[in-house]
């Protein structure tokens, strides 16, 4: 098993931009996941890394070794594809078995492998057929057991869940993390989907426009999001983001908007300063009409479930258990507490941290 | 203190008991017979005018030599056709003719395979990476020949294939009489005939490949298969279909694809040894006038690339994968 490094990674398509300038540290045995919504460059990424698409610039390497110009043949990794690519013309033993005949290993020795890895993988039973004699979840994990079959440095995964459907997916996708677990392998998977991105990832890195937006753990993501992007691009429904003007009231600061009110807990004084303000449905309250934080009326109500999220007419909109007691036409109070109150910068969009000014020394 | 008793929930009522309990029935009856008709009909309304044609112009004249080949006729209007029952079967089957020209086929077939199959594929594998305006040129090079009237080719070739003045006795810096020559006269029109055919061969070749998903090469590099591997492995079998329908192309029209060649160059000789099975009806039918006895030959090579053909497409169909 091995680290992945890269530094400075570009890939252009004409004027085209797919992957900006990316640099990435995946540490052994870690499970990355490049999330990102769709075109921003994840797949041409991983084809980098796997050496089936040149980079523009930049340069990576496999442990200690580079291998920005060696051929995919070379570089120890193995990738699942988004389509599987299974071979057609292969039987299930036969396409398990390919990585290990094209390394001319000794028939028995295949034979013997592709036995324990369908044996892991539950395929025993489907070896003599023909990928197209195969459901999505079996021609998945076919997939998966031709990557696992040669221990490979690392684990290149394309949207493999991405063709199945919601309850195969949740299975599947705790297949995965379980065998993860037990193997220990380097994996980046790639993936749009954020429940599988929180459920699975030890690191996330968010992909915006082939740009790296934030690199982090899925909590450190999801609870502090580095810019707009990502705080609207994980969660459902996403974070409401309003525009609102930070000034100090009596000595702390409060978030002020037409009909929205939110103090910020920070005792300070300073100029008046037009803001992003970031707050999860989850994270608010509905408290009794006339008291201080976002006045709104709730214009739908969204049954989850288990939970219910009420939408209102100023595009904000809260998610709490069911029943939550609204209706629509209702006119509302929703507060927040500060420590769940983000702030991003009005024009670049980046998360904004508040740092105390050091106590000026008596001189 | 309450009384009370669990009542189960009612499932949702299902259609067929909906039906029974007297409610409203919103199956029609079955329909009229005009009405079945007009259900039924339309497909094969669509169907007909290309069934008329292929009536016409194929299965009736197939017919009128099935029945032409029970008669004696020299093709002339005003003679009589004479009932012979299968006498032009028997005079057929006992010249010596049919044999050698049967095994003068197979050698066309065999010549020719090369054109259709090697030397296609080798070409599209070499040339894949061939990019651009590049590709459109190289592509309208290689398919140009296709585009030259038989005929034509053929008057160019035999200037070329002159024994004293001809480019190609020159470069090869020999004095052969190629088209006079019984073993060379064959080799010429196997030639003549792979050069018009190899552009149309490389182009159907190409878009086979340019019809296999490209991830398979790429999970087979990702697996470690060098490129002659990825070739070899992947992409010759995922290819073969294309390659079985080429071949029985080529075993079904080679004959026919030399007819215009030995017209022009050959006629058939010297001493026969161009003449295959297509030279040898056309022989009979219109240099002999013998018609019975050609359409009896027509029906046998009927019946005989019907097995052929048969056999193929039963080998390409076990030979071809579902790519999906
Ligand atoms: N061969 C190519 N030629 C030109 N542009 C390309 C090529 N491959 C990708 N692109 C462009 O690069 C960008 C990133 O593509 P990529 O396939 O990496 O997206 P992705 O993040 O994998 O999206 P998805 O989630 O839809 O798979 C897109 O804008 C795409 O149009
Ligand atoms: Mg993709």
């Amino acid at each position: 098993m091995s680290r992945i490094q890269l530094q400075g990674l570009t890939r252009r398509f004409g004027a085209v931009t797919a992957v900006d300038d990316i640099g990435l540290d995946v540490a052994d045995g870690e499970f990355l996941v490049l999330l990102g919504p769709s075109g921003c460059g994840k797949s041409t990424l991983l084809r980098m890394i796997a050496g089936l698409l040149p980079p523009s610039e930049g340069r990576l390497w496999l442990d200690d070794t580079e291998i920005t110009h060696l051929p995919p043949q070379r570089r120890d990794v193995a990738m699942v594809f988004q389509s599987y690519a299974l071979y057609p013309h292969l039987s299930v033993a036969r396409n398990i078995g390919f990585p290990l005949r094209t390394r001319k290993r000794p028939r028995a020795e295949i034979k013997a492998k592709v036995a324990e890895v369908a044996a892991t993988l539950g395929l025993t039973d489907l070896l003599d057929r023909k990928p197209r004699e195969l459901s999505g979840g079996q021609r998945q994990r076919v997939a998966l057991g031709r990557a696992l079959v040669r221990d490979p440095g690392a684990f290149l995964m394309d949207e493999p869940l991405s063709n199945l459907d919601a309850k195969l997916r949740a299975g599947t996708r705790a297949e995965i993390a379980g065998l993860h677990r037990r193997l220990r392998a380097t994996t980046v998977y790639v993936t749009h989907d954020q429940v599988e991105a929180m459920t699975m990832a030890t690191r996330i890195a968010l992909l915006n426009e082939g740009r790296l937006e934030q690199l982090g753990t899925p909590s450190e993501v999801y609870d502090a999001p580095a810019s707009v992007f990502a705080a609207t691009f994980l969660g459902s429904p996403a974070m409401n983001v309003v525009d609102t003007t930070v000034r100090a009231v009596d000595g702390t600061l409060v978030a002020e908007a037409e009909g929205l009110r939110l103090s910020l807990g920070i005792d300070a004084d300073i100029p008046d300063r037009p803001v992003r303000l970031g707050v999860r449905p989850e994270h608010l309250t509905l408290t009794s009409a006339g008291g201080q934080g976002i006045r709104a009326v709730v214009t739908a109500v969204e049954n989850l479930g288990s939970e219910e999220v009420a939408h209102c007419d100023t595009g904000v909109s809260v998610r709490g258990p069911r029943p939550l007691g609204v209706v629509p036409g209702e006119a509302v109070t929703l507060s927040a507490r500060p420590e769940h109150l983000h702030l991003f910068d009005h024009d670049s969009g980046r998360r904004l941290a508040w740092q105390a000014a050091s106590v000026p020394q008596p001189v | 203190m309450v009384s009370g008793a669990f009542v189960e929930v009612a499932p949702p009522v299902r259609s067929r008991e909906a039906r029974a309990a007297g409610m409203p029935d919103t199956v029609p009856a079955s329909p009229a017979l005009w009405q079945r008709v007009r259900r039924i009909a339309p497909p094969y309304l669509y169907l007909l005018p290309a069934v008329v044609l292929l009536v016409v112009w194929t299965y009736q004249p197939l017919a009128q030599t099935f029945v032409l080949s029970t008669y004696s006729w020299n093709l002339v209007p005003s003679t009589p056709m004479v009932d012979v029952g299968l006498g032009n079967y028997e005079r057929l089957l006992s010249t010596p003719e049919l044999g050698r020209s049967v095994w003068r086929t197979v050698v066309v077939i065999l010549g020719i395979l090369p054109f259709t199959v090697g030397i296609p594929v080798a070409v599209a594998l070499l040339t894949r990476r061939v990019r651009g305006r590049a590709q459109g040129v190289y592509r309208a090079l290689v398919f140009a020949p296709m585009l030259v009237a038989p005929v034509a080719g053929a008057a160019v070739w035999q200037w070329l294939l002159d024994p004293s003045a001809g480019a190609v006795n020159r470069v090869l810096g020999t004095d052969v009489n190629w088209l006079n020559t019984a073993g060379t006269a064959q080799l010429s029109i196997i030639v003549i005939t792979g050069w018009h055919v190899v552009g149309f061969a490389v182009l159907v070749v190409t878009a086979g490949l340019a019809g296999i998903n490209p991830d398979y090469a790429a999970a087979a590099q990702v697996d470690g298969a060098s490129r002659s591997q990825v070739t070899r492995w992947i992409t010759l079998p995922l290819l073969s279909p294309t390659l079985a329908f080429l071949v029985l192309m080529t075993v079904l029209l080679s004959a026919q694809w030399t007819f215009p060649l030995i017209d022009t160059l050959t006629q058939g000789g010297p001493v026969g040894s161009t003449t295959n099975l297509y030279y040898l009806l056309w022989e009979y039918g219109f240099r002999s006038h013998d018609a019975g006895l050609a359409a009896a030959a027509g029906v046998l090579f009927f019946l005989g690339f019907i097995v052929v053909a048969a056999l193929l497409t039963r080998l390409a169909e076990r030979l071809s994968h579902h790519d999906d």
